[in-house]
């Protein structure tokens, strides 16, 4: 069976899996929820503390919320095993390694489909014309974001204290990334609104570099 | 027991040598190197601050190698080289960023700033105390050399997107220019006496490489014997199962 | 003698830290130096 074919019938098991409950994409949104208002407790915005505070806020909501939801991804294969079960399946581990990034990604992409108008109208922020381009980038950071938590994913179920381990490893990984984002986002919501591309093509790089490494390493990941 | 006296005599040989070159490195940095003309006394711990940022540097990338040595090749000695390294680079790396604000506050005024540098030195520090949490977290040794080695290739090739994200940043909100080094026209006797240093400071490194590896070795022995012993334990307790 | 403390500050770290890292990894040394003697007698004896 082909990589490509095999991790879209993992995906679709991992989402209809996570259908039937939905517990895991509910808890992200509302937590990512809850970091944005707690920003506005935390600092008083007005409009141009918005703009300038705004997208280093929203990408931090996104990357702690993602650190916390990414870890169930292996953790649950573990109690009935199923991880060996896949293991046996005629499919590549990339493939297996695929499905539940691009798993991953739907969820991230749900959540951020909520909360970007929810923390555009909370902090007064337009984004009329910049839609197209704004959503450019968030999926490249997000990608970022899910290449490199899932396999730190998958090297954490393994350990100790796991759900404390995932962030611990992940965020200073995802630094640059944060940075890129960042800049990224907030050169779309200056003014006039205008694409970074010395970002984007960062933020592009940094996911080439990493996926490109999960697909390398993929088999010691997977493995016994 | 002569192996164990032999191999203490070995570990005493190194720890002197260690001060030794301490002792050496210092005397030539404090004592022989010319004084500087703007910052006198406290440009001296330059002679220290780079030389550690140099070999933690180094360690850190025999820590890459001997990751991808151990994916590749899966032999437990790349392990063992892993973890030692990780160590030491981070024991030097602690040196570089302790140094560093101590000289930085009285010459610049501040203890520290989010430079390039600067920054991708302290990322580079918390992610490789990360390695040695991960690892102290994951109980079966061959999981542990496995997903850690996984861990610190991520982590290292990393740090240079983290030097580049960082500098881009930089041209964007260009901040007050603050030199990092004073490689600006080195007097020959100053450079003589870094290159001391440098020499020196290596070579502590390369002794403490060399005994945490060892430690790692012994430890693995270690486990070895144990096994043994618990799995003849455990074939005694089965037979004397057996015979009833 | 311009800033002499931070520069002995900084000489009393490189020598602290190297320090501590060295007795720390010959503690562990001998501490399974100690256990293993244990497990090759208990085998011997075993």
């Amino acid at each position: 069976m082909s990589t490509a074919r095999a991790a879209g019938i993992l995906l679709a098991k991992e989402l209809r899996l996570e259908f039937r409950t939905r517990e895991l994409l509910t808890t992200t949104v509302i937590f990512a929820l809850v970091v944005v208002v707690l920003f506005s407790y935390a600092f008083d915005p007005t409009a141009a503390e918005s703009r300038r505070y705004g997208p280093g806020l929203l990408w931090i909501a996104f990357l702690f919320a993602g650190s916390l939801m990414l870890n169930p991804s292996f953790a649950r294969e573990q109690s009935n095993d199923t991880l060996d079960a896949l293991r046996m399946a005629p499919v590549s581990s990339f493939a297996i390694l695929l499905g539940k990034m691009l798993a991953n990604f739907i969820y991230m992409s749900l959540a951020e489909i909520v909360l970007v108008p929810v923390f555009a109208v909370l902090y007064n922020i337009s984004l009329a014309g910049v839609v197209g381009r704004l959503i450019l980038v968030l999926i490249l950071g997000t990608l970022g974001l899910v290449i490199t938590g899932t396999v730190f994913s998958a090297v954490s179920a393994h350990a100790r204290m796991r759900e404390l381990l995932l962030p611990l490893l992940l965020l200073p990984i995802l630094a640059p990334l944060l940075i890129a984002a960042v800049e990224a986002t907030a050169s779309l919501l200056a003014d006039p609104p205008e694409l970074d591309r010395t970002w984007v093509a960062f933020l592009a790089g940094f996911d080439t570099v990493f996926l490109t490494a999960s697909w390398l390493l993929c088999d010691y990941l997977v493995e016994e | 027991m002569k192996d164990t006296r032999s191999s203490m005599s070995g570990q005493l040989a190194g720890a002197v040598l260690v001060c030794a070159l301490l002792f050496f490195a210092g005397y030539a940095a404090l004592f022989i190197a010319p004084d500087e003309r703007t910052m006198h006394e406290i440009q001296r711990i330059f002679y220290f601050h780079l030389p550690s940022w140099i070999t933690s540097f180094s360690a850190f990338f025999v820590v890459f190698l001997a990751n991808v040595a151990y994916i590749i090749t899966r032999k437990p000695k790349w392990d063992w080289l892993g973890v030692a390294g990780a160590e030491v680079g981070v024991v030097c790396c602690t040196i570089g960023l302790i140094t560093g604000p101590i000289w930085a506050h009285p010459v610049w005024g501040v203890w520290w700033t989010w430079d390039a540098r600067l920054t991708t030195t302290f990322i580079l520090w918390l992610l490789y105390i990360t390695y040695l949490l991960l690892r102290g977290l994951l109980e079966d040794p061959e999981r542990r050399a496995s997903l850690s080695a996984i861990f610190g290739i991520f982590a290292f090739l990393d740090v240079p997107l983290v030097y580049m994200s960082n500098r881009l940043w930089r041209t964007q909100h260009p901040q007050p220019v603050i030199a990092g080094g004073q490689g600006s026209g080195l007097d020959p006797v100053m450079s003589k006496v870094l290159a001391i240093c440098i020499f020196a400071v290596y070579g502590v490194m390369i002794i403490l490489y060399h005994q945490r590896y060892a430690l790692e070795r012994l430890r693995h022995e270690y486990e070895e014997l144990r096994f043994e012993v618990e799995s003849r334990a455990a074939d005694a307790a089965s037979m004397g199962k057996g015979n009833r | 003698m311009k800033n002499f403390g931070s520069l002995f500050a900084a000489w009393m770290v490189v020598w602290a830290v190297f320090f501590v890292y060295e007795v720390s990894v010959a503690r562990r040394v001998a501490r399974l130096r100690e256990e293993i003697e244990r497990l090759k007698q208990q085998l011997r004896e075993g």
